[in-house]
This record gives C-alpha cells, structure tokens and sequence, in this order.
C-alpha cells in the first residue's frame, strides 16, 4: 500500500509542472495514461429526470441488467449506474443518475444534471401531469444546463397503450420544437430502451484536436463533467 | 379480528434476509455467513438486556413509591378531571372511557412529579390551545382563530368537544352515502390499536419523556417561525440543542436520582452493542417518547376527517399527497410478507394521518420506508407516534418542500469529509466526484435500502437513543473510513462510485460499523453541528430565495470548477455559450481573462472588476463579486491542498525511508545474532574437536596396548600350544612304551619261565646264581627295569636271529617321529 500511495502521489504532483505550463495549474491535478487514446472509452456522465412513477428506475434497469421489476422501490435521492456499450469505432461508458422524481426533490436535481452530457426526460403516457412535468424540466435544463446537452423525451408505458394520455404525435411535435430526440419505451417490454441510449451515444459528441487553440495543451483522458465530451474517436 | 400487529417473520425463503427485507443475490453468500455471528450476537445482547432491565427494576421500585404519593396528593385534581371528562363518558363506551381516564391520571401525575408546577401547567394549556386552535380551523371552515395563552383551558375543551359532536352528528345524518363512507372510518378505528409497552421498560421510557417537553415548545416555535419567516428556524436551533446536548442532565435533574448518570452510559452501552430484536419496537417507543407524544383520539380524528372539510388551498396538496402515497404504496418494500393489503391499509393511514398532522411536510418519499419500518416494530397508533417523532423532531426540515435541512447537512458533512479524509476529497475532486452525490442518498433515506438491515437498525438503535442526527454523520464518516482506502486507487468516476455503492452494500459486520462510528468520531457532536448548520444555512436559503426570485437556480462553486474543467478539455463551448446564454456570458469573459491574464490573482481580480464595469446591470455585477469571492475561495483550497498533498508525500518518503532503516537495522542484529550464534557453534565444534583429539590419543594408546598385549598372547598361545602339542607327543609315545612293556612282560615271563624250565633240566649247580641277580632290579628299580630289558632283548635278539630285528626298527622309528614334530614347530 505504501509503494501504491508513493506512486499515486508522485504522479499526481508531477502532472501540473510538466503538463500545464499556465495558470491552470492552480486548478487542476492531471494525470498521464500509459493506456494508448484510442482504446480507452469515453465517459459520459448522464441523467434521468421525471415525475415520479414515470418508469425512470424502471427503463435504467431494463437497459443496464435487463430487468423489470412489477414495482420497482422508490428512489430516494438518486441512484447511480454504469454501463458500457460498443457504437460504430467507439466504446462508449455511461455513467447514469437515476433521481428521485418527486417534486420537492427538484432542488436537488442541479447537483446531478450540472455537467451532465446527456439527459433523457421521462414521462408516462398513461398521465398528462408527467408530460407537463417533463416539459418544465426540458424548460429548465435549456436554461441552466449544459447548452451542449443530448436531450431525449422518452414516453414509458408505451404497453399500456389502452390507457393512453398523450398522444405520441404531441410528444414528438414538443420534442422537434424544442431541440430533443423522441421515442416511446417500455421498459416492460423492453420496447426502445436500449435504442434510445445507443440513439444518445451517436448524437454525443467527439472531441477534435483540430479545434484546439495555440498553446492549449488538452489532456486526452476521460473526464467526469466533461460537458462536450473530449473523447476518443 | 384483524391482525393488529405485524410480528416479525422469519422467511425461510433464501432470497429474504431474517427480517423478511429483499436480500440482493449477490449479498446472498455474505449474509449466510454472517447468519451465525448474528445469532450468537443476538443471544449475548439479550442476556445483557435482561439483566440491566431486572437491575432498573430493582431500583425503581421508590420511584414507584413516590408515584403512591403523587397519586394522594392529586387526589382532589382527578377528581375535577373526573368531572370535566363526564362529558366524555357518556359519548364512548365505558371500556375504552375508564381506560383513557387512566391515562388521563397519568399524565398528570407526569405533570405533578416535575418540580417546575406553574410553567409546566402553562405550558400544557397552550399545548391544548395551540391544538384546540387547529381542530376549530379544521372544523369549521373561516373559524375564528384563537390566539394562544388569551383563552381559558375549558374554552378550548369546549370547542374539542363541539368538533367531535360535529362528527357524531355528520354521522347520524340521512345521507346514505355519508353513512356509508363514515361507517368505514369508524370500522378501520376500530382495526387501530393503542398497546403499552412492557412495565420493565416504563422507567426508561420516563427518562426519555423528559425531554419531550421541550420538544413540544420547540416544536410550537419552529411552525411559527415557519410561517413568519425562514431565518427564524435558526433561531429555534438553540433550543433543540439544550434538548439534545442537556438530555443527561434533564433526567438528572427531574429524577433527582445519583445512580441514573451511571444507568445511563450502562444503557448507552448497551445501545450501541445494539438493541435485542424482542425488544426493539418497545425500545424506540421509550426512547421517542411515544407515550409522552400521544394525545387521546388524535390518530383516530386525523383518519376520520372528510377532506370536503379542510381548505381549498390544504385540500389541494392533500390531494396530491394522497396520490403519491397511492403509487408508493406497493413500492414500499415490495413482497414483504408482513406488507400484504392489511399493512399497505396500515401503512397508507398513517403516512395519510401525518400529512393532516404536519401539513408544513405532508408526503415525501423516503418517508414510506420509515413509517414502514416502524410498524413492522409496533402497533400501528405507537407506530404513528413515534414517525410524528422522527420527522417533527429528529429531522425537523429535512422533508418540507424546500428540503432546507437536508442541503445543510450535506454542505456540514462535506466540510467534515475535507477535515477528516482530505486525500480521499482530493481524489473525488480530482475524479470529478461530488461527496453529496454519494452521501446525499445516505442521509435522506437513514441508510435505509442503503445498507443491509442488520446494520440499518443497528444504527437506528443509537440513533433515535441520542435524539439527534449525530449518529447519521458519524456513520457516513465510518463508511468513507472504511471504504475510502479502496475509493483512491481508481481513476475513473464510474468506477470508484460502483465499486463503493458495491462495498457499502456489503458491510454487513454491523458491530465494526456501528462501534467504528461511535469510537471514531467522538468529536462530531451536536453542539458542533449547531456551529456548522448556522455557519451554512444562510448560504442554502439565498440559493433557495434566489431561485424562487428568478426561476433559476444559480450554480455553486463546483459549477464553476466543472465548468473551468469543461473549459479545459473543450474549449469550443466557450464560443457556444457565449452566443447561446446572456446570463453565462460574465461567467464565460471571466474564462477568457483567466487563460489570458493568469500570472496571479490580482491581476485576474482586476480584470474581473474591468468586464464588470463594461457589464453595467446590477445582476451582473453581483455575479461577478460572487465570481471572485469563489474563485479566491477555490485557489485557497486547491493551493493548500497541493501543499497538504506535498508535506503528505515528504511525510510518506520519509517514513518509507525510516521504515527502511528500521528494517534494515533490524535485519543487521539479526545477522549479527546469527554470526554470534555460528561463532559460538564454531567455537563448541573446536573444543569438541579437542576433546575427540584427546579421545583418539588415548584410543590409539590403548590400541598400542592391546596391540602389545596381543602379541604377547599370540606368543603365549604358540608356546602353549608348542607345549601341549609335545606333551602329546610325549603322552602318546608314553602310551606306546607301556603298551610294548605290556608285550614284552608276557614274552619276558613266557622266555623266563622257558629258560628256567631248560636250565633246571640241563644242570643245577651252574645257572642258580644268575637267576637270582635278575629278579631284583626288576622290582627296586623300575627305570633300570627298562634298560635292564632292552639290554636283555639285545642279548637274546643276537642269539636268536630275525625276530629281533622288527623290535628294533619299531623303536627307531618312535625315537625319529619325535625329532620330527619338533623341528616342525
């Protein structure tokens, strides 16, 4: 453990003298990979939003360990899952927040989505309150979000189709006015779940060296908070 | 009769731990091991229990003596409470009148025991006003509002019981419907049940009563200070500290007893060594004070108000609550055997009940999985109780609509985490890991579904013991102590928090997380939590106000970091946010100045100050002088957190190197003790090598020895046999001799008598004479006998002719066999 800490330390203390050479140093400890770029994935950090009962626990689940549970239990806070998938030349890793959909709990959502690359609103096509939700959290994450932002609308349910509030042609007119990506799921069915993550991996997107500016030197590692992910390609 | 209480039930199912909760398959094996330690721990703790429980027994019994008294000398004060409760007695059956009566009595001799008369008295007629107050509201809509302390204790009876002759006389009406719907209200108060706890524990219970009082008033100030204003809130912390910190001393006073500060570290004790299963519902009773709380009929009014009854504004977020608890319902621990229609009907009463209790809270999710837990401990009444208990009290604010308590105690716990684990911060800093997102969940749910159970309730046993939300913290910190080692050898933030959401639902060795949590952290208390929670509730309410303002939630520090990050690895966004956001653009010029003026901070400061000045809004300018002031902020700590990773590599390399030293030190002796040890070993094989010297010596002198003494024998054994090998000889010719002697006897005799017989015939006179010299020599001498016949033989052989001549050979041939023989040896 002593050799490990060593190690750890001196690499960390090394990074800001022979990598950043402006006042950036203050501010960030970096690190070198041995690992060659184009093998390493790509993190994003993601997040789900929605009322409650919405399906959001339920669709994550689906998507990362194939499961549907009748009643799935409440989420309290938020709850984290990873997952990571292969599209087109890239590998892709998800890092997933599954928050709490209550209302009150809307002033803990900032702590989750800030920094996010993508976030998948979900509502229930069986409720007209949870479209309503969904579309104040499209409205509040086009003001405070990440400008650079994937949004998906994803319409769970979709099963209980005798049941139905919304209309899809509503849902989808609401998601092209406003800059999202729509598709209705079932997490029960598995209808669409993994199609809308794998739409989300495609539409983020890659970093290129070519944008970088005189004297920039950019770390190519996969970052947490990276807004507009700097990636492998 | 319904099933009143929900008893534990031990599943033998493999996927449900011993408590019926869901057991994740892979915990499964884990939690088979820790069956048994959990058994054995389950079997010590109650033998403990009891025996404390049989000593408070013991020394309660003159408390019991002074209730005699008390009781006497209220004598006259029941009596009017007899009377003014008549009214009460006709209205119910006399079963369930005697028995609130007797509650009644004992309160007040709760009441009488407290050396604080008059104030105590006031205090619980504004407890009946401030009630009074809120039925009337209730009951009648547009009511005029009583203010507290103006009205007399029997007006505000009054209009308790005109509220409740509003519901018999509701009830009796012709409406069929009405009938209906309150003929089901009355049959499901007739499923509730009030139930006592055991009389071992009422002494327990007493102390723990004794900060109830308190609370009340506490708790009449914070709903006041709710309505009027937000800042008012911490001006109530104070007094939940003296209930909190003081509690030891409250009981010392009221009990006036000296053994109870010793009763109470022994309970302390045994709190923490956890709280044996039998008992743990009638435990959390006694430490929440559930019989203290209660108030007669309350429950049963909560459940058997109509909601055409309460206020448009109420009504409508009564609604809503009510579905929300609707869809959690089956979401509460989903498949619970004790959880079946009769407990999802429990369980929806009392999370209904407490939104018309506490309307401030009304539903939050989380709380389902309390008030859950709690009556699979107890009755569904105690167990509405003590919920009231936990979330007015324990986690006052936690679960209002603005979450305000629960943001504080994040900002509070991340402090602590940078105090007492800065690498571990460095790293998730590093990482891109916020410490809330990990701990946020932790705290809102009390570990629960976080954790397995056997711990959950172990940290509930001190939790609801100590009355505060220490515990919570101090278990938060035991995990991040546990766990974070493993936490600083990942690189990736997916990683790292998989790997601990995977550790921290593995901690199933509850007695090393609640003792770890106890021990470990003794400095984290309430009184220093109060100085935190002032220190970082001002900056959660601007964030609230602000956002309430503008309908935008402004970014805190670690906005500005990520975002300087992002910056760092996509600078392509600057441009985009610019065109896209008015509001970032303060945030996006101070990026630009920052990269292209950063040699040091005045300069930075300055050119901050220069775009406010371009920037002429006020909006604008608050901004940026918030900007700076987190900005400095943020050097600080990156630079004192490089220096502490700095002195902490230093410290590392030289302990490394004095580790070094120590070894090698330490690898010397020992081969100095072992080149001792291999001298010595040489120096014993010399002297034995001496001394083998000196054996060999003495071995080749005494082999000379024999060797002489072999020889001699050897020569002595030649002789003797030279020696016998001759008296052989000697022997055997000695033998041949007599043998010829023999012979020659029998011829001489025969020849003798031959010649006599010759002579004699032939002429007398002549041959008498040498007859006679013969005969004696024979017999005289027997060596001259021989020669005497050899020479005789000779004389008679030459006369005789060949016959002799054998004779003679033989003899020849004996003499030379002799001369032989010896000249061989």
């Amino acid at each position: 453990m002593a050799t490990i800490g060593h190690n750890n330390l001196n690499a960390k203390l090394v990074g800001p003298s022979s990598l950043f050479s402006i006042s950036f140093c203050f501010f960030f400890l970096s690190q070198s990979f041995s690992i060659p770029m184009m093998f390493s994935p790509c993190s994003f950090h993601q997040v789900l939003l929605g009322d409650m009962g919405a399906g959001k626990s339920s669709l994550v689940l689906r998507f990362v360990k194939g499961q549907f549970l009748e009643f799935q239990e409440s989420t309290i806070g938020a709850a984290f899952f990873s997952q990571t998938l292969a599209v087109n030349d890239a590998t892709v890793k998800f890092e997933i927040w599954d928050t709490a959909g209550q209302e009150r709990y809307h002033s803990l959502a900032p702590m989750y989505y800030r920094g996010a690359a993508a976030a998948i609103i979900v509502y229930d096509i069986t409720s007209s309150d949870s479209f309503t939700r969904a579309k104040k959290w499209v409205q509040e994450l086009q003001k405070q979000g990440n400008p650079n932002m994937v949004m998906a609308l994803a319409g769970n349910k979709a099963d209980l189709e005798d049941k139905r509030k919304v209309t899809a042609e509503e849902a989808r007119v609401y998601a092209e006015e406003n800059g999202l990506f729509f598709m209705e799921t079932s997490a029960k069915t598995a209808s669409n779940v993994n199609d809308i993550f794998y739409e989300i991996a495609k539409r983020l997107p890659r970093a290129q060296p070519a944008q970088n500016p005189a004297g920039m030197v950019l770390v190519d590692r996969p970052a947490e908070g990276t807004r507009a992910a700097s990636c492998c390609s | 009769m319904a099933h009143f209480s929900f008893n534990l039930l031990h599943s033998l199912e493999p996927k449900r731990d011993s408590y019926g909760f869901a057991l994740r398959p892979q915990y499964a094996q884990t939690y088979r091991e820790y069956s048994s330690i959990y058994k054995e721990e389950e079997d010590e703790r109650s033998d403990k229990w009891s025996d404390f429980l049989e000593q408070v027994a013991e020394s309660s019994e003159p408390t019991s003596e002074n209730e005699h008294k008390d009781t006497l000398k209220a004598e006259p004060e029941s009596n009017e409470v007899r009377e003014e409760r008549n009214p009460h007695k006709l209205s119910n059956g006399d079963d369930s009148s005697g028995r609130q009566f007797s509650e009644l009595e004992e309160e007040t001799i709760v009441v009488r025991k407290s050396a604080e008369g008059n104030e105590i008295i006031e205090e619980t007629i504004q407890d009946r006003v401030s009630k009074g107050g809120d039925s009337s509201d209730r009951t009648t809509s547009g009511g005029t509002e009583i203010k507290e302390g103006t009205s007399p204790g029997r007006v505000s009876e009054g209009d308790d019981s005109s509220g409740r002759n509003f519901i018999c006389y509701s009830a009796t009406g012709n409406n069929s419907g009405k009938e209906q719907h309150h003929s089901e209200e009355r049959k499901t108060c007739e499923v509730q049940r009030w139930a006592e706890i055991r009389p071992s524990l009422i002494t327990i219970e007493e102390i723990f009563s004794s900060r109830i009082k308190k609370g009340k008033q506490m708790k009449g100030g914070k709903i006041n200070g709710i309505n009027v204003h937000l800042p008012s809130i911490e001006e109530s912390e104070p007094v939940d500290d003296g209930i909190n910190g003081s509690r030891a001393e409250n009981a010392l006073v009221d009990q006036n007893l000296p053994e109870l500060f010793s009763r109470w570290k022994e309970l302390e004790s045994l709190v923490q060594g956890g709280v044996p299963k039998d008992l743990r519902g009638e435990v959390w009773q006694a430490f929440v004070g559930v019989k203290k709380r209660r108030v007669e009929s309350y429950y049963e009014d909560l459940l058997a108000r109509d909601e055409s009854e309460e206020q448009d504004v109420s009504s409508a977020a009564f609604g809503k609550w009510k579905k929300q608890i609707e869809k959690d319902l089956p979401r509460t621990f989903p498949g619970h055997p004790a959880l079946d229609e009769n407990g999802r009907n429990s369980l929806r009463r009392l999370l209904l009940a407490y939104a018309r209790h506490n309307p401030e809270v009304g539903y939050c999710q989380a709380m389902n999985f309390f008030a859950g837990l709690l009556l699979l401990l107890m009755p569904e009444e105690n167990a509405f109780w003590a919920f009231a208990g936990i979330i007015d009290e324990y986690f006052a604010g936690y679960y209002t609509e603005d979450m305000i308590e629960s943001q504080v105690d994040q900002l509070i716990f991340e402090e602590l985490m940078r105090e007492r684990f800065p690498k571990l911060v460095n790293h998730l800093d590093y990482l891109g890991v916020q410490v809330a997102w990990i701990s946020g969940s932790w705290f809102l749910s009390i570990f629960v579904n976080i954790i397995p159970w056997e711990s959950v309730l172990r940290v509930w046993d001190v939790l609801l013991f100590e009355g505060n939300r220490v515990m919570l913290f101090r278990t938060a910190l035991a995990l991040m102590e546990l766990y974070g080692p493993a936490l600083v050898t990942t690189k990736d933030a997916g990683d790292a928090i998989t790997l601990f959401q995977s550790l921290v639902g593995s901690t199933f060795d509850s007695s090393q997380l609640v003792f770890t949590a106890c021990m470990g952290y003794l400095a984290v208390t309430e009184a220093r939590l109060k100085e935190l929670r002032e220190k970082h509730l001002p900056s959660v309410l601007d964030v609230i106000e602000e956002r309430s303002k503008k309908g935008r939630a402004w970014k805190d520090s670690k906005g500005l970091a990520s975002k300087l990050y992002s910056f760092k690895h996509d600078p392509g966004s600057l441009e985009e946010e610019r065109i896209l956001t008015e509001g970032s653009d303060t945030v996006a010029d101070g990026n630009v100045q920052l990269e292209s003026h950063s040699s040091n901070l005045d300069e930075m400061l300055n050119s901050l100050n220069v775009d406010s000045e371009v920037g002429s809004l006020p909006h604008l300018q608050e901004q940026v002088v918030w900007l700076k002031v987190e900005l400095c902020r943020l050097m600080e700590e990156k630079r004192s957190a490089i220096l502490r990773a700095e002195e902490l590599e230093t410290a590392l390399m030289e302990m490394v190197k004095e580790d070094n030293r120590l070894q090698l030190s330490a690898r010397v002796e020992q081969l100095e003790q072992e080149v001792a040890e291999l001298q010595q070993v040489i120096a014993d094989k010399k002297e034995q090598e001496a001394a083998m010297l000196q054996v060999l010596v003495r071995l080749e002198q005494d082999q000379k020895v024999t060797e002489d003494a072999r020889r001699r024998s050897e020569q002595d054994l030649a002789a003797h046999k030279f020696e016998v090998h001759v008296l052989q000889e000697k022997y055997d010719k000695a033998m041949q001799s007599i043998a010829e002697m023999q012979k020659r006897v029998v011829m001489a005799e025969s020849m003798l008598e031959a010649t006599l017989q010759y002579e004699s015939g032939q002429s007398k006179a002549l041959s008498s004479p040498r007859t006679g010299r013969v005969q004696s020599p024979r017999f005289e001498n027997p060596t001259r006998k021989v020669s005497l016949l050899s020479f005789g033989l000779g004389w008679r052989d030459k006369n005789k002719g060949k016959p002799n001549a054998e004779e003679s050979s033989e003899s020849l041939h004996d003499h030379s066999s002799p001369r032989k023989e010896s000249d061989n040896q």
